[in-house]
C-alpha cells in the first residue's frame, strides 16, 4: 500500500515539474516563504538531483565501459578524467548558466538544464572512476570463465561487470548526491547580474528567508533540508547498500552484515514479488536468450570496418574540436590586459592564503578531536552520527544564514568567507581522521601501554603516522572543495546589495556579474590550473608517501 | 639433424605409413634417429620402436634418458625387451642397469627371468597401444606465444611446439610455476591466441569454430552474487537454452558432483571443496569434448583434494562424464602421476617440451607401488635436469638470446634451512623425499635449491641434491661467518651481483639508483619478472652486507658507506 501511494505521488510530481520546465523563463523568481511551499520546493531541488544522477549513471556506464575496454581511449581517457576531477567545478557556474540561458532563451528549461548540468560535472567524476577501476580489477580467471563459456556481453554485463562493480559504484553514488547538494544550493541562490536566475528549491527558499531575516522560515527550511537527506539515506541508501552486499566479493561470510527494515519490507511484500515474476523476470529471460542468440550466430566477433571508421571519425572530430576551442582560449587570453591580469593573479593569491589557512584550521581542531573520538569507541557512537547530520548539511545551504549572524555581530566577508570555507571542509578531514583513528590495531596501542611511552611519544610514534594516509585523503577532498566554495564564499548577493572580499573567486563571480567574459575565462582558467598543479604536485606526492610508508598493513 | 628428414618422417606418419618412417630412421646414424624420435608424439615413438630392429632399437639406448629407453622398451613384447637388452653394447648395457632406479632395475630383471622366449606377455606392464585409432581433438602446429616488452623487444614464453590432444586420455602438464603450462592451456582453450602457429579442432581452425570447451580454474572462478544453481546456468544461458531446459540441465550436474540440495545456496557458503564441485558442475553442464582443468586442486587442503581427485576419477572411469579427454595442468608431479594417462612436461625460458610419455599403469593407481613411485621420481629427474632437453629439434626462426642468469626467487633463510637438513641427513637426499619429508611442493622447493646450486653450496643430480663441502661449512657456521660465506658466494657466482658490487665501488659516493639495474633486467625479461629478480637480488645483498637499499631514494648504497658515519667503531669494514 505504502509503495502505490509513494508511486502515485512522484507520478503527481513529475508532471508538475514538467509543465513547469516547459513555462516561459522567469527573470524574478519569487520565492514563497510559507512553510507549507516546503514541501513543493523540496521535491524541485530532489528532482534536479534525481535527474543529475541519472545521467551522471548513463555517462558512467558508458565512458568507464569505454576506457577499460579501448586500449587506445583508455590512454587519454583516464588522464582526462582525472583532470576533470581535480577542477573546481563551481567556478563553472557562471558560465555554464550563461551559456545554458543564451541556448533557451524563453524556456525555464535552459536554467533548469544548467543546474543537472552542474550537479553532474560535480558529482560524475568519482563514479566513473570507480567503475573503471572496478571493470580493470575484475579477477582474471572470472573474466576467462566468461569468455570460455561464451557470455554475450549484454550477460557478462548483468551477471559480471555490473554486480562487480556495484558496491563501488553505490557507494560513490551516495558521495556523489551528498556532493550534489552542494551544487544544488549554489546553483538555486544563482544571481546574474541584475537578472534574478533563482530556481525554485530549497536553497533559494534558505537564502530568501535569510534575505528577509525570517528565522522561523530558516529553521523550517533546514529541518525539511535535513528531514529529506535523512530520509534519502533511509529509504534509498540503506535500502540499497544492504542489499548490496550479495555483490561482496568474498570468499567467506562475514560475521556482521548490515539491516535496512525497508529492505524486509520490501522483500516481503506479495504484491511487489508478484510484479516482479510478471514483468521483471520474463524481460530479463528475454533479454538474455535474445542477447546469447545473437551472440551465438556471430561467431567471429572480430571488429566491423564501419564502427572502427566511425570511431576514428568521432574522434578526429572531437580533438578538432578540442584544438579550435584551445585555439579561441589562447586568443583570448592574450587579449587580457596586464591591470586584468594583476588582479587574477592577487585574487588567485588571496584565495590561495586563505584557503591554505582554512585547512590548518581545519586540521587543528580535527586532528585530536577525531583521534580522540576514533580512540574511544563508546564516544564515537554517540559523536558519529551527530556529526555525520551536521556535515549532511550542504555547507552552501548554510551560507546565507551564516552571513546574516555574521553580519548582525558585525562581521565582514573577510572573515565570514573563512567560515564559510571551513564549513565547507572541515567534515571530510573529521570523518577520515577518526576512521583513522578506529583502524589503529590494538597490538599498537598495547605496545604504547606496555613500554610506557609518554602521551607526546604516543602522539608522534603512533597515533599522527597511523592517521597520517587518512588526513591525507582528508586534504585532497577538503583542498577541492575549498577552492569550490571560494566561488559562492568571497561574493555574494545579499539584501539586494552585493559584498564581497579580495579573492579569485570574488574576481569569477564579479566578472560574471558585470558580463566581462574574458575576465571570467581568464580567471576560471587560472583557478583550474592551480587546482589541478596543487594536486599534482603536493597531494599526489603525499599520497603516494602514505600508501607506502605509513600503510599499516594486516 | 636435417628438419627435411623430420618433416619426412611426420609426413609418412600423418599419411599413416609407420613402416616407411621406421625404414626413413634406420638409414640414420643412431643419434640423429633418437632425436626425431624423441620429437614425435610419444604414441608414434611407441609405433616406431616397434618396427625397429632389436639392434638398431640398442644402438639408440644410449641416445636417450634412461628411464625412455625403459618406458620405450615396454612397448614391445618381453622376449624382444629381451633381445634388445642382450644386444646392447657392453659397457651401454652396465650403464642403462646402474642408472635405474632399483624398483625398476629390479622388475626389468623379474620380467626377463620370467620370460623365456616363448613365455605370454606380463599383463601388468607393456601396454602394447593399439595403432593410431585414438581420434586427434586438437592439434596444435608449431604454437609459439611471445610477448611486446613496452620498448618493443619480443620475449618468447612458449618456444614453438607440436601437441596433440587425444581422445579417451587425461592428459597432465607439468612444469614449475611460471614455465607458461597455463598459457599453453589458454591456447589451446581458444582463450589466447597464438603469437604464430596454429590450433586446430577436428582439423579445423578453432577462429572457425566454437569448440565446446569448459575449464576448472584453480581460484573456482564462481560469481559469488550468484546462488550454486544460478552459476551452472550461467553457460547454458549463454548458449540461448530456455528457462526449463536449462534448470533441469544444471541440476542434473549438481547431483553428479554430489551437490543435491545445494541449489541455493551461494558460493560463500561453500567450504573450498564443496566450491569446486560448483566448478566443476559449471564445467560439466556445457558437456565439453575437452574439459581443461587448470590447476584445479591447488587452492585445496591435502585431504579435500585428494577426495575431490577421487571422485573425478570415478566419474571419469565409470564414464559418467561426457567429455571425450581431459587436460589438466599441474605442478603436482604426484597429481600427475595418479591421474594421467599421458604426462607432458614443460621447461622453461621459453617453455619447451621436454618429456611426452604415456603412464601404463592401471587405474584406480596406488601411491606406494613402486611403479608409481618410478615415474614420480622419472619425473622428478626429468624436471630437475636442464640438459635432458627432450625437445623438438631446433628450427629457431629468433636466434638464441645472449646467456642470461636468472636468480631462482628464494631467501637465503631458506637456503640456510635445506642445507643444515641436508646436513643432518648425511649430507644427500632424494629431492622427492625432500619434498614430502618438509611438506612443500615442488614448486616451493626447487627455487631453494637452485639457489643452494647456484651459489655452490649444493649440487643436484638426477632427483637427488647432495651438499658440498662449502654447504657443509655454511649449514655449520654462525650467523656472521654464514653472511660472510654467503656474500663470497654471491660475489662469485652471481652475475648481476658482480655488476651492482663494481658499479657501487666505482661511483665516489657510493650509490647508483636501482632503477638502473630495473633497466638492465627490463631487456632480458618481463616485467613481474623483473619485480621477482630485483626482490630476489636485494635480498640476498642485504643479507650478504654487499649493499643496501634505500627504498626513500630508490638507491643501492655501497654497505661501507652506510657505516661510514661511524668508522670508529666499524673498523671491520
Amino acid at each position: 500500500m505504502p509503495i502505490i501511494l509513494a508511486g502515485l505521488a512522484l507520478f503527481y510530481g513529475l508532471l508538475s515539474f514538467g509543465r513547469y520546465w516547459i513555462g516561459p523563463v522567469s527573470t524574478q523568481a519569487e520565492i514563497d516563504l510559507h512553510p507549507a511551499a516546503l514541501p513543493k520546493y523540496a521535491l524541485y531541488s530532489l528532482l534536479r538531483i534525481a535527474i543529475a544522477y541519472g545521467f551522471s549513471l548513463g555517462f558512467t556506464l558508458i565512458y568507464g565501459y569505454l576506457a577499460a575496454y579501448n586500449r587506445k581511449a583508455e590512454r587519454f581517457m583516464i588522464p582526462l578524467l582525472d583532470t576533470l576531477q581535480s577542477i573546481p567545478v563551481l567556478s563553472f557556474l557562471p558560465g555554464v548558466m550563461i551559456s545554458m540561458v543564451a541556448l533557451f532563451p524563453t524556456r525555464q528549461l535552459g536554467v533548469e538544464l544548467g543546474c543537472v548540468l552542474l550537479i553532474f560535472t560535480g558529482q560524475v567524476w568519482n563514479m566513473t572512476f570507480s567503475f573503471y577501476s572496478s571493470l580493470k580489477n575484475i579477477p582474471r580467471e572470472m573474466y576467462e570463465a566468461a569468455q570460455v563459456y561464451q557470455l554475450s556481453w549484454w550477460q557478462r554485463f548483468r551477471q559480471l561487470e555490473l554486480p562487480y562493480a556495484a558496491i563501488g559504484l553505490i557507494w560513490n553514488s551516495m558521495m556523489s548526491v551528498a556532493g550534489g547538494w552542494f551544487f544544488l544550493m549554489a546553483c538555486e541562490m544563482f544571481v546574474l547580474g541584475n537578472r534574478d536566475l533563482r530556481l525554485p528549491g530549497l536553497g533559494s527558499y534558505l537564502q530568501t528567508a535569510a534575505n528577509a531575516g525570517n528565522t522561523r522560515a530558516i529553521l523550517a527550511g533546514l529541518a525539511i533540508m535535513i528531514g529529506v537527506i535523512v530520509l534519502i539515506d533511509r529509504v534509498v541508501w540503506r535500502p540499497v547498500i544492504t542489499w548490496a552486499e550479495k555483490f561482496k566479493f568474498e570468499q567467506v561470510e562475514a560475521a556482521e552484515a548490515p539491516r535496512s527494515h525497508i529492505l524486509d519490507l520490501l522483500r516481503q511484500s506479495r504484491l511487489l514479488s508478484l510484479a516482479a515474476h510478471k514483468s521483471v523476470m520474463p524481460i530479463r529471460e528475454a533479454l538474455d536468450l535474445h542477447f546469447a542468440r545473437a551472440h551465438a550466430s556471430t561467431p567471429t566477433p572480430g571488429k566491423r570496418l564501419a564502427s572502427r571508421w566511425a570511431a576514428r571519425i568521432v574522434g578526429v572530430a572531437a580533438l578538432a574540436g578540442l584544438a579550435y576551442a584551445v585555439v579561441k582560449m589562447l586568443a583570448v587570453a592574450a587579449s587580457v590586459s596586464w591591470s586584468d591580469l594583476h588582479t587574477i593573479l592577487l585574487g588567485a593569491g588571496a584565495t590561495f592564503l586563505r584557503v591554505e589557512f582554512v585547512l590548518a584550521l581545519a586540521a587543528l581542531w580535527t586532528i585530536p578531536v577525531g583521534t580522540v573520538i576514533g580512540l574511544h569507541p563508546r564516544l564515537s557512537a554517540i559523536a558519529q552520527p551527530i556529526a555525520q547530520i551536521a556535515a549532511s548539511v550542504p555547507a552552501t545551504a548554510l551560507f546565507p544564514i551564516i552571513l546574516l549572524v555574521l553580519i548582525r555581530v558585525g562581521g565582514g566577508l573577510g572573515i565570514g568567507s573563512i567560515v564559510l570555507l571551513l564549513l565547507g571542509t572541515q567534515w571530510y578531514m573529521l570523518f577520515n581522521v577518526i576512521a583513522g583513528a578506529t583502524a589503529i590495531p590494538t597490538d599498537l596501542k598495547e605496545v604504547c601501554d606496555v613500554y610506557h611511552l609518554k602521551r607526546v611519544e604516543r602522539w608522534r610514534r603512533l597515533f599522527l603516522p597511523a592517521i597520517f594516509p587518512y588526513l591525507i585523503t582528508g586534504f585532497v577532498t577538503a583542498s577541492g572543495g575549498a577552492w569550490n566554495a571560494s566561488i559562492v564564499a568571497e561574493y555574494f548577493h545579499f539584501r539586494g546589495q552585493t559584498i564581497s572580499t579580495v579573492g579569485l573567486g570574488a574576481v569569477i563571480s564579479q566578472a560574471t556579474d558585470s558580463g566581462n567574459f574574458r575576465m571570467l575565462l581568464m580567471a576560471t582558467m587560472v583557478m583550474a590550473i592551480i587546482v589541478v598543479t596543487i594536486n599534482r604536485v603536493v597531494w599526489r606526492r603525499l599520497y603516494a608517501l602514505a600508501s607506502t610508508r605509513f600503510k599499516l598493513e594486516a | 639433424m636435417p628438419p627435411p628428414t623430420f618433416e619426412a618422417v611426420r609426413e609418412v606418419l600423418s599419411q599413416g605409413r609407420p613402416d616407411e618412417a621406421a625404414a626413413i630412421i634406420q638409414r640414420l646414424d643412431a643419434s640423429a634417429a633418437a632425436g626425431i624420435l624423441a620429437a614425435l608424439p610419444f604414441e608414434q615413438q611407441q609405433i616406431l620402436f616397434r618396427l625397429l630392429p632389436a639392434d638398431f632399437a640398442a644402438a639408440l639406448v644410449s641416445h636417450f634418458p634412461y628411464y625412455h629407453e625403459y618406458v620405450l622398451l615396454h612397448s614391445r613384447p618381453t622376449r624382444e625387451i629381451r633381445a634388445i637388452v642382450d644386444q646392447l653394447d657392453p659397457t651401454e648395457r652396465m650403464r642403462f642397469l646402474d642408472e635405474l632406479p632399483e624398483e625398476a632395475w629390479q622388475r626389468l630383471m623379474d620380467e626377463l627371468a620370467a620370460a623365456p622366449a616363448e613365455a605370454p606377455e606380463p599383463a601388468a606392464v607393456s601396454p602394447v597401444i593399439p595403432a593410431p585409432a585414438v581420434e586427434k581433438i586438437i592439434e596444435a602446429r608449431q604454437v609459439q606465444k611471445s610477448f611486446q616488452q613496452p620498448d618493443g623487444r619480443e620475449i618468447q614464453v612458449i618456444a614453438p611446439l607440436d601437441l596433440c590432444v587425444e581422445s579417451d586420455a587425461i592428459i597432465a602438464l607439468l612444469g614449475a610455476s611460471g614455465c607458461g603450462k597455463s598459457t599453453l592451456l589458454r591456447i589451446l582453450a581458444g582463450l589466447t591466441t597464438p603469437s604464430s602457429g596454429a590450433v586446430l579442432w577436428h582439423g579445423r581452425a578453432l577462429s572457425e569454430c566454437s569448440p565446446h570447451v569448459a575449464i576448472v580454474f584453480q581460484s573456482f572462478a564462481l560469481f559469488p552474487w550468484l546462488t550454486v544453481l544460478e552459476n551452472v546456468e550461467v553457460p547454458l544461458l549463454a548458449r540461448g537454452m530456455p528457462h526449463y531446459q536449462r534448470h533441469r540441465r544444471a541440476l542434473e550436474a549438481l547431483k553428479s558432483v554430489g551437490l543435491k540440495g545445494f541449489e541455493n545456496a551461494f558460493p560463500k557458503e561453500l567450504s573450498g571443496g564443496m566450491k569446486q564441485r560448483v566448478g566443476f558442475a559449471r564445467a560439466l553442464a556445457v558437456e565439453p569434448e575437452v574439459l581443461f582443468m587448470d590447476e584445479p586442486f591447488s587452492a585445496l587442503d591435502v585431504l579435500t583434494a585428494e577426495n575431490l581427485r577421487g571422485e573425478l576419477m570415478e566419474l571419469w572411469l565409470k564414464k559418467q562424464i561426457p567429455t571425450k579427454s581431459i587436460f589438466l595442468v599441474t605442478h603436482n608431479i604426484e597429481e600427475a602421476v595418479l591421474l594421467a594417462d599421458r604426462v607432458i612436461v614443460l621447461g622453461r625460458n621459453p617453455a619447451r617440451m621436454r618429456a611426452d610419455f604415456r603412464i601404463p599403469i592401471t587405474q584406480p593407481r596406488d601411491r606406494k607401488s613402486a611403479e608409481f613411485l618410478l615415474y614420480v621420481d622419472y619425473i622428478y629427474k626429468v624436471m630437475t635436469q636442464p640438459e635432458l632437453e627432450l625437445a623438438p629439434p631446433a628450427r629457431r626462426e629468433q636466434p638464441a638470446r645472449p646467456p642470461f642468469q636468472r636468480l631462482p626467487h628464494a631467501k637465503p633463510g631458506g637456503m640456510a634451512g635445506l642445507l643444515e637438513f641436508l646436513n643432518d641427513r648425511g649430507g644427500k637426499e632424494d629431492l622427492y623425499h625432500l619434498a614430502d619429508e618438509l611438506l612443500m611442493e615442488v614448486d616451493d622447493l626447487f627455487p631453494i635449491v637452485e639457489e643452494a646450486e647456484l651459489l655452490g653450496f649444493a649440487k643436484s643430480h638426477e632427483g637427488d641434491v647432495e651438499i658440498t663441502p662449502a654447504g657443509k661449512t655454511f649449514a655449520e657456521a654462525d650467523i656472521a661467518t654464514r653472511k660472510s660465506l654467503f656474500r663470497e658466494a654471491a660475489l662469485a657466482h652471481v652475475l648481476l651481483m658482480q655488476q651492482i658490487r663494481s658499479a657501487l665501488e666505482k661511483k665516489s659516493d657510493g650509490a647508483i639508483p636501482l632503477e638502473f639495474f630495473r633497466d638492465v633486467l627490463d631487456e632480458h625479461l618481463p616485467e613481474e619478472d623483473v619485480q621477482r629478480q630485483i626482490e630476489t637480488v636485494l635480498n640476498w645483498g642485504r643479507y650478504a652486507e654487499i649493499f643496501t637499499y634505500d627504498s626513500e631514494t630508490d638507491r643501492l648504497l655501497l654497505h661501507q658507506a652506510t657505516s661510514a658515519t661511524d668508522q670508529s667503531s666499524a673498523p671491520l669494514h
